[in-house]
C-alpha cells in the first residue's frame, strides 16, 4: 500500500519527488483514511449503543432520522456544532480550551498501531503494545486539565475519580497483557509488537507456534489457554474501567456529579469528549479481540494471504491480498463489535459501583489475580518451549519443545490448576469480611432474642 | 534527509526549551505542571528521532502518564483552596543562586560528554546501522539483555523494590478492610437499628428489675469510622456507626 504513492508520483507523473516527501505523503494518506474510519466508527457505534440499550430497556431508541435512525448521530453533530460554546467566567480559558484536544488526540494516535488485516497495519512498531498504553495514559492529563480548568467542584471531583480510576486500572490491564507478551516474545523475540501477537495465534485451539503440527485455521487464540482466558477476563474488566463504561462510570455518575469533568463543557467541546470516549471503547474492544481472540485471524485468512503478494512471495496474486484484507477486517470488526455489544449489555445489566468498591476490586482482586497469571505464563513458557539448553531438561522427557501435545497438555492442566486455585483463594479472601459481618449481625440478633 | 531531520530536531528542541522556560516563568502552579508535561513530551519525541522507540514510549508512559499525573494530583490535593487565585511568581530574590547551581550541574554533565565523545562519525559507519544489520542500542531486546547480564543485581534489586511496593499496597488495602465494617444497605441499617432499640428497651427493663444494678453498655460496634480511605475519596460517609 505504501508503494502506491511512489508509483503515482514518480512513475506516472514523473515528479521525481524526494524520499522524505514520499514518506510524509504516505503517512498523511494513511492517517487521513484512518481519521475517516474513526469518524464512521463513531457514527456507527453511537447509534448501535443507543439502539441496543433501548431494546434492553424496553424502549425504541432513536429511530426517526433516516432509516432506523442511522443519521441520528449526524443530527446530533449538527446540534453540537450550532450550540453556543460556553466558557465559564471563572474558568482558565486556555486550559479549558486545550483539555478536549488533549483527550481526543491520544485516542486518534492509538489507531496508528491497530492492525486491520494481514499486512494492513499503519505502523508496525516493535513496541506497539506499549505505545498503545503509553498514549492512552496521556488522556488522563487531559481529564485532569478539564476538571481543573472548569473551576467547578463537580468537575474537579469527576476528574479526580477518573484519573484515579484510569491509573489504578492500568496496572491490571498491563499485567494481564504482560502474561501474553511473555508467551509471545519467547516465540518470536518481539512480544511487544502487536503484529507478532496476532501471528502467534494461528492454529486450531492450540497455537501452531506452540505445537507446530497443528493445522493453521487461524483459531489458535489465547483465550483457549488458561493463561489467556484469565488475562482476557481481567483485561476486559480493566478496559471497562479505563473507558469509564458502566458499571465503572463513576467519574461521570449523573446522580452524584452532574457529568463529572464534562460538566462545564458545551457544544462541540462536549462532543469531543464524547467522541474520545466512544473511540476509546472501540479501541479497547479492538485490543481485546486482537490480543486474546486473534484479531484478523480466522479460517481462511492466512491461506488467502499466502497466495498474495508478500515479502516472501513477491509475485503472488494481488487480488488475494485484497480478499485476505477484506476477510481479515471482517473477522476483526466482527469480534470487536461483539465485545462492544458486551459492553452495552453490561451497561444494561449492572448498577454503578461505588468508588471504594471499584478501588478494592481493582487492587485486591484484579491485581493479585494478574500477578498470579504472570507466574502461570512463566510456567507455560517453560513447559511448552524450554529444553535442556535453558536448564529444564526434565520436560524434554515428554517430547520436543514446540511440538508436543503432551507438554502442551501438561502446561494446560498445571496453569489451569494454578489460576483456578488463585481465583478461588482470592474470592474467599475478598468475601470473608462481608460474610463475617453477616454472621456478627445475626449473632447480635440472637443475643437480643435470648 | 539530514536537513529534514535537523529541522525536526530544531523544532523539538525549541518545544522542549520553550516549555521548560515557560514552566519556570508561569505564574500558576498548575500551568507550570502542564508546561512540564509538554517538555517531557518533547523529550519523548527526541528519543523517537534517535530511533529509540522503546525509550520514547517508556518516556511517555512513565513521565507523561504517571509522574506528571502524580504531580498534578499532589498540587490539586494540597493547595486546592488558593489555586484559583495563585499569582505568585515561581522565583524569589535568590534566583541567581539556583541558576548557578543548575548551570554547574548541567556543565558537569555536558562538558565530559562534549570532550570525550567522538563527533562527526563518518557516514559509512552509520549507514550500516541504518540498513538494519548493526544491532540497535536502545531497543526493548537490547535493554532487556543488559538488564539480565550486565546489570543483573541492580535490576533485581529495583524489581524486588517495585514488587514489594505493589504487594505492600495490596496488603495495606486488605488490612484496612479487616478493621472496617462492611457498608450496610438501608434495609440492613434499619433492621440493625430496630434490633438495638429492642435490646436497649429490654436491658432498661432488666436493670429496673435488677435493683439498680447497672448492665454493661450495649456492644456498639466501635471501629466503624471511615479509617480506610484506600487513597481515594470514597463514600465512606455511608458507613453506619
Amino acid at each position: 500500500m505504501y508503494d502506491i504513492v511512489e508509483i503515482v508520483l514518480n512513475g506516472w507523473l514523473g515528479l521525481n519527488a524526494p524520499e522524505w516527501l514520499l514518506i510524509l505523503l504516505r503517512h498523511v494518506l494513511v492517517a487521513g483514511v484512518l481519521f475517516g474510519v474513526v469518524t464512521l466508527q463513531f457514527f456507527f457505534l453511537t447509534i448501535y449503543e443507543r439502539r441496543a440499550i433501548a431494546r434492553m430497556q424496553d424502549r425504541v431508541g432513536p429511530n426517526r432520522a433516516g432509516p432506523e435512525g442511522v443519521f441520528q448521530t449526524v443530527a446530533d453533530g449538527i446540534k453540537m456544532f450550532t450550540k453556543e460554546d460556553i466558557i465559564p467566567d471563572a474558568a482558565d480559558r486556555w486550559v479549558h480550551l486545550l483539555a478536549p484536544c488533549v483527550v481526543v488526540v491520544p485516542t486518534m494516535l492509538m489507531f496508528a498501531v491497530i492492525p486491520w488485516g494481514p499486512g494492513m497495519v499503519p505502523v508496525d512498531m516493535d513496541v506497539g503494545l506499549l505505545f498503545f498504553f503509553a498514549v492512552s495514559s496521556i488522556a488522563a492529563v487531559g481529564l485532569m486539565m478539564a476538571g481543573w480548568a472548569s473551576n467547578n467542584k463537580f468537575s474537579l471531583l469527576g476528574a479526580m475519580r477518573a484519573v484515579a480510576q484510569m491509573v489504578s486500572y492500568e496496572i491490571p490491564a498491563v499485567l494481564s497483557l504482560l502474561a501474553i507478551v511473555m508467551v509471545v516474545s519467547t516465540a518470536t523475540g518481539s512480544g511487544l509488537s502487536i503484529v507478532s501477537i496476532i501471528n502467534h495465534q494461528a492454529g486450531l485451539i492450540i497455537s501452531s507456534q506452540e505445537v507446530s503440527s497443528v493445522p493453521d485455521l487461524g483459531l489458535g487464540w489465547f483465550v483457549f489457554t488458561p493463561v489467556g482466558f484469565l488475562a482476557f477476563i481481567c483485561f476486559f474488566i480493566a478496559s471497562l474501567a479505563e473507558a469509564e463504561r458502566p458499571p465503572f462510570d463513576i467519574p461521570e455518575a449523573e446522580s452524584e456529579l452532574v457529568a463529572g469533568y464534562m460538566t462545564e463543557y458545551s457544544g462541540m467541546k462536549f462532543g469531543l469528549f464524547y467522541l474520545a470516549q466512544f473511540t476509546l471503547s472501540f479501541l479497547l474492544c479492538a485490543m481485546t479481540s486482537i490480543v486474546f481472540f486473534g484479531g484478523w485471524q480466522g479460517p481462511g485468512v492466512s491461506w488467502l494471504y499466502n497466495q498474495g503478494v508478500t515479502p516472501l512471495n513477491p509475485d503472488g496474486n494481488a487480488w488475494m491480498n485484497v480478499a485476505a484484507g477484506v476477510l481479515g477486517a471482517f473477522y476483526f470488526l466482527l469480534k470487536t463489535y461483539i465485545f462492544f455489544f458486551v459492553m452495552v449489555w453490561l451497561r444494561g445489566a449492572f448498577p454503578r459501583l461505588r468508588v471504594d468498591q471499584l478501588m478494592s476490586f481493582g487492587w485486591k482482586f484484579l491485581i493479585p489475580l494478574t500477578l498470579v497469571n504472570v507466574l502461570s505464563a512463566a510456567i507455560w513458557v517453560m513447559l511448552t518451549r524450554w529444553g535442556a539448553a535453558q536448564g529444564a531438561g526434565f520436560v524434554e522427557a515428554l517430547g520436543p519443545a514446540n511440538d508436543s501435545f503432551a507438554r502442551w497438555g501438561l502446561a494446560f492442566v498445571l496453569t489451569l490448576a494454578i489460576n483456578a486455585g488463585a481465583y478461588y483463594l482470592l474470592v474467599r479472601a475478598n468475601a470473608a469480611p462481608g460474610m463475617d459481618e453477616y454472621v456478627r449481625v445475626d449473632d447480635e440478633l440472637e443475643a437480643v432474642k435470648a | 534527509m539530514t536537513i529534514v531531520i535537523q529541522i525536526i530536531f530544531a523544532l523539538i528542541a525549541m518545544l522542549i526549551l520553550g516549555s521548560a522556560l515557560m514552566m519556570v516563568l508561569a505564574k500558576n502552579v498548575i500551568h507550570s505542571a502542564l508546561w512540564l508535561i509538554a517538555s517531557f513530551f518533547g523529550v519523548g519525541a527526541l528519543y523517537l528521532l534517535l530511533q529509540a522507540e522503546f525509550l520514547a514510549v517508556v518516556q511517555v508512559l512513565v513521565y507523561v502518564g504517571a509522574i506528571s499525573i502524580l504531580i498534578l494530583f499532589a498540587i490539586m490535593l494540597t493547595r486546592a483552596a488558593d489555586l484559583a487565585g495563585e499569582t505568585g511568581r515561581q522565583w524569589n530574590n535568590r534566583w541567581w543562586l539556583s541558576l548557578a547551581v543548575a548551570g554547574l550541574l548541567f556543565g558537569a554533565l555536558i562538558v565530559p560528554t562534549v570532550i570525550g565523545e567522538t563527533w562527526n562519525v563518518a557516514p559509512t559507519e552509520v549507514a550500516g546501522a541504518a540498513a538494519g544489520q548493526a544491532t540497535g542500542i536502545a531497543g526493548a531486546a537490547e535493554l532487556g539483555r543488559g538488564f539480565v547480564y550486565e546489570y543483573l543485581l541492580q535490576f533485581q534489586v529495583i524489581g524486588v523494590l517495585l514488587l514489594v511496593a505493589l504487594i505492600g499496597a495490596i496488603v495495606i488495602a486488605y488490612d484496612e478492610t479487616a478493621r472496617r465494617r462492611r457498608v450496610l444497605t438501608l434495609a440492613e441499617e434499619l433492621e440493625l437499628k430496630k434490633r438495638q432499640e429492642a435490646r436497649e428497651a429490654k436491658e432498661a427493663k432488666q436493670s429496673r428489675k435488677g435493683k439498680g444494678e447497672k448492665p454493661l453498655p450495649a456492644p456498639v460496634p466501635t471501629d466503624t469510622l471511615s479509617k480506610g480511605n484506600e487513597g481515594n475519596e470514597g463514600n465512606e460517609g455511608l458507613v453506619v456507626r
